[in-house]
């Protein structure tokens, strides 16, 4: 057990030794190799970390600042893997980039000391036991990926930082502040028992109903600012849009995700004061919003990135869904869902890379008619859009049928009949953008070989070949040791 | 927590909304930092206390720094005004704190004017980073929040404030560095750093 803790432990610690030792080489060369090197190490820790929290998931080891589980295996998995795509593509992406917020004062090195950082804080956070600490790990998140959208230093890119930054640190700040409410409740209970998710729960029977369910109400509206829930969202499209395509990948598919499991983990721990149904119907609301305001604009035709952003918020919506259902079947859908959305969300971002590099146009309008341009690339887009839709065999379409079937069994039926409504039409949105990102009018088509096409063409390859092994696993998992564990929760 | 120096604070947070200059604006929420490092040092009685105390000082003291040097950097050759008039701007902010005294039925801080001020001061923040343009004004509107947690923390429970106050000032410094170093990168690109330039990105 010891070892295993050990290398959880290093996870989050190889990024954070590589990038302070980018920093003190200030070596642009020196700087790619050694985040690559980092990048192959810290995959391999994040997946033996993750592969021992699922085999042993129904011994979680829980210490006071770091915890292994089943859900954070799967959370440190999947932004290990996001991680580690991003850092092999950022060299495509820097030698496209023309410049940089930095100026000609070593780019680069900046560029790998903010990802690497970036990581770290990823890494950490669905391993930090304590609340209080994950707190400072998202702080940390806004603060390194503000500098990551704004990197090409161009307007749009300062905007979009400015807001991100602005937006979900005010949202951080109020959760603060929910925090401080919780432990003062806990002093004016029974003393100040710490904020780790297991003392929280033990100490929450003996609570005041009133002031945890506003410190929950606080800490959760908080934190949908930085998940991207509607209609604290305004952030998102702009970030993502706007952010070198390896960090949309990162923000979308790892960091989104990640924090939502902070919020899913209080829940579980505040329930018992704040009450299961109040805890469960916070979350399914959050859920129906988000994916309301999302499926409009699924329709609309917009720029790759934006489209890609929007979907972002519909998937958080589902993920909150499953959430608030609870109950092994529908959280079940919630850790299949954040693997198969993740995987696909990343490649998507990765394909934009070439994707500009065929029709430029994308930057600021619909991708049309790529698979006559480039069938490689139109393949890449068909793959990521067809998953993201959930077309099966896309472990998404298992996902969300589970969370439906989930919310019906906890009797949530309303709820449920609302989102297969929404994602009905969500998907017809996705399915049109994909007829017409492929088959569409050509317009603007470059020739010759796109920048990157060969390693996301490969990435691709390797993502739906992970996509196809998750639903076929997805399937096993219902009325699994690692359904009851991921119930069970911390607790 | 004495009440006078409470609605002190809460007075200088209606400040942020009203004051034209971005330097005064600073110096009231490094004021109010201080005040409360002040009330902090005044019922202080373990060693936990006095490194909250000073962390809660010299977060003031280094942001206050940090955020006269930029606004010092970054001269605008004419004032950015705010959409609406200082007026205009004090009464949202009161007429949130007020709606929110009225949602939230209490804290916990078994001090309802303590509760009171707290989410006072959040409603300001808000409402300033809502509604002033000058980005310097933004920022200062996210310390203004985090004084809110100080005096939250302050008035609720003696002895847990050295946990926060590290922590977040530590994190919050960090944030403030970032949002300077845009702001200092809009001012450069658009020559003035009025976040009414911000406005491209549109669905």
């Amino acid at each position: 057990v010891t070892n295993r803790v050990v290398v959880a432990a290093a996870v989050p610690l190889v990024p954070l030794a590589a990038a302070a030792l980018i920093a003190l080489a200030r070596r642009e060369r020196f700087a790619e190799r050694c985040a690559l090197v980092a990048g192959a190490l810290t995959l391999m820790l994040a997946v033996a970390t993750s592969v021992w929290a699922l085999t042993s998931a129904s011994e979680p080891w829980i210490g006071s600042w770091l915890v292994i589980d089943a859900a954070g295996g799967v959370f440190v998995g999947v932004s290990g893997l996001v991680g580690a795509a991003s850092l092999a593509v950022s060299p495509t992406y820097l030698a496209t980039s023309t410049q940089s917020m930095f100026g000609d004062d070593r780019p680069h090195v900046h560029y790998y000391t903010a990802l690497l950082l970036f990581w770290a804080a990823l890494l950490a956070l669905p391993l930090a036991a304590n609340v209080g600490a994950a707190w400072l790990l998202i702080e940390a998140t806004t603060a390194v990926s503000a500098l990551l959208v704004a990197y090409s230093g161009k307007r749009r890119a300062l905007e979009a930082a400015w807001k991100y930054l602005v937006l979900t640190s005010l949202g951080l700040g109020i959760a603060l502040l929910g925090l401080v409410v919780l432990q003062v409740a806990q002093h004016t209970a029974d003393g100040p028992v710490g904020l780790t998710y297991v003392s929280i729960h033990r100490a929450a029977p003996g609570l005041d109903h009133q002031v945890t369910l506003v410190a929950f109400l606080l800490i959760l509206a908080g934190l949908a600012a930085k998940i991207g829930w509607a209609p604290v969202h305004n952030w998102l499209p702009d970030a993502h849009s706007e952010a070198p395509a390896p960090v949309s990948a990162m923000l979308s598919a790892a960091l989104l995700p990640s924090v939502l499991l902070i919020a899913w983990r209080l829940k579980t721990a505040l329930a018992p004061s704040v009450g299961a149904t109040t805890v469960a119907h916070v979350f399914i609301l959050f859920g129906l919003v988000s994916l309301a305001v999302a499926v409009p604009f699924l329709w609309r035709p917009l720029a790759w990135k934006r489209l890609l952003a929007y979907s972002s918020l519909e998937h958080m919506g589902v993920i909150a869904l499953g959430v608030g259902f609870g109950g092994p079947l529908a959280l079940v859908g919630v850790v299949v869902h954040v693997a198969g959305h993740a995987i696909a969300k990343s490649l998507g971002f990765y394909a934009a890379l070439p994707l500009l590099g065929v029709q430029p146009s994308t930057v600021s309008h619909p991708a049309r008619g790529v698979a006559r341009a480039d069938p490689r690339i139109g393949a890449v887009l068909g793959c990521c859009l067809g998953a993201l839709a959930g077309l099966p065999p896309s472990p998404l379409f298992i996902s969300e049928l589970l969370i439906a079937i989930g919310g019906v069994e906890t009797g949530h039926t309303w709820a449920v009949a609302v989102f297969v409504s929404l994602l009905s039409l969500g998907f017809l949105g996705l399915a049109h953008a994909l007829i017409d990102a492929l088959a569409g009018r050509r317009r603007g088509i470059r020739q010759g070989l796109p920048p990157g096409r060969r390693i996301v063409v490969a990435l691709t390859g390797a993502g739906v070949a992970l996509l196809l092994t998750l639903s076929g696993g997805a399937l096993a998992l219902p009325g699994s040791t690692i359904a009851h564990a991921l119930a069970q929760g911390l607790v | 927590m004495n009440a006078a120096i409470v609605w002190l604070v809460v007075a200088l947070g209606l400040g942020v909304l009203t004051v034209r200059r971005r330097s005064v604006a600073v110096a009231v929420v490094s004021l109010q930092a201080l005040l409360l490092a002040g009330a902090a040092a005044a019922q202080a009685h373990s060693a936990d206390d006095a490194i909250a105390t000073a962390a809660l000082g010299v977060r003031a003291l280094l942001l206050s720094a940090l955020l006269l040097l930029v606004i010092r950097r970054t001269r605008e050759s004419r004032p950015v005004r705010a959409d609406s008039g200082p007026l205009t701007r004090a009464g949202a902010g009161i007429g949130v704190a007020v709606a929110l005294a009225w949602l939230v039925p209490t804290l916990g801080l078994g001090d309802r004017n303590a509760e009171r001020a707290v989410l006072a001061l959040v409603a300001f923040g808000l409402v300033a980073a809502a509604t002033r343009r000058a980005t310097v004004f933004q920022i200062v509107a996210l310390v203004q929040i985090d004084n809110a947690l100080a005096l939250a923390a302050l008035a609720g429970a003696p002895g847990l404030s050295a946990l926060v106050e590290l922590g977040v000032a530590g994190d919050l410094i960090m944030v403030v560095l970032v949002a300077a170093l845009l702001h200092t990168r809009i001012f450069a690109e658009f020559g003035s750093a009025d976040s009414r330039h911000l406005g491209q990105l549109r669905d």
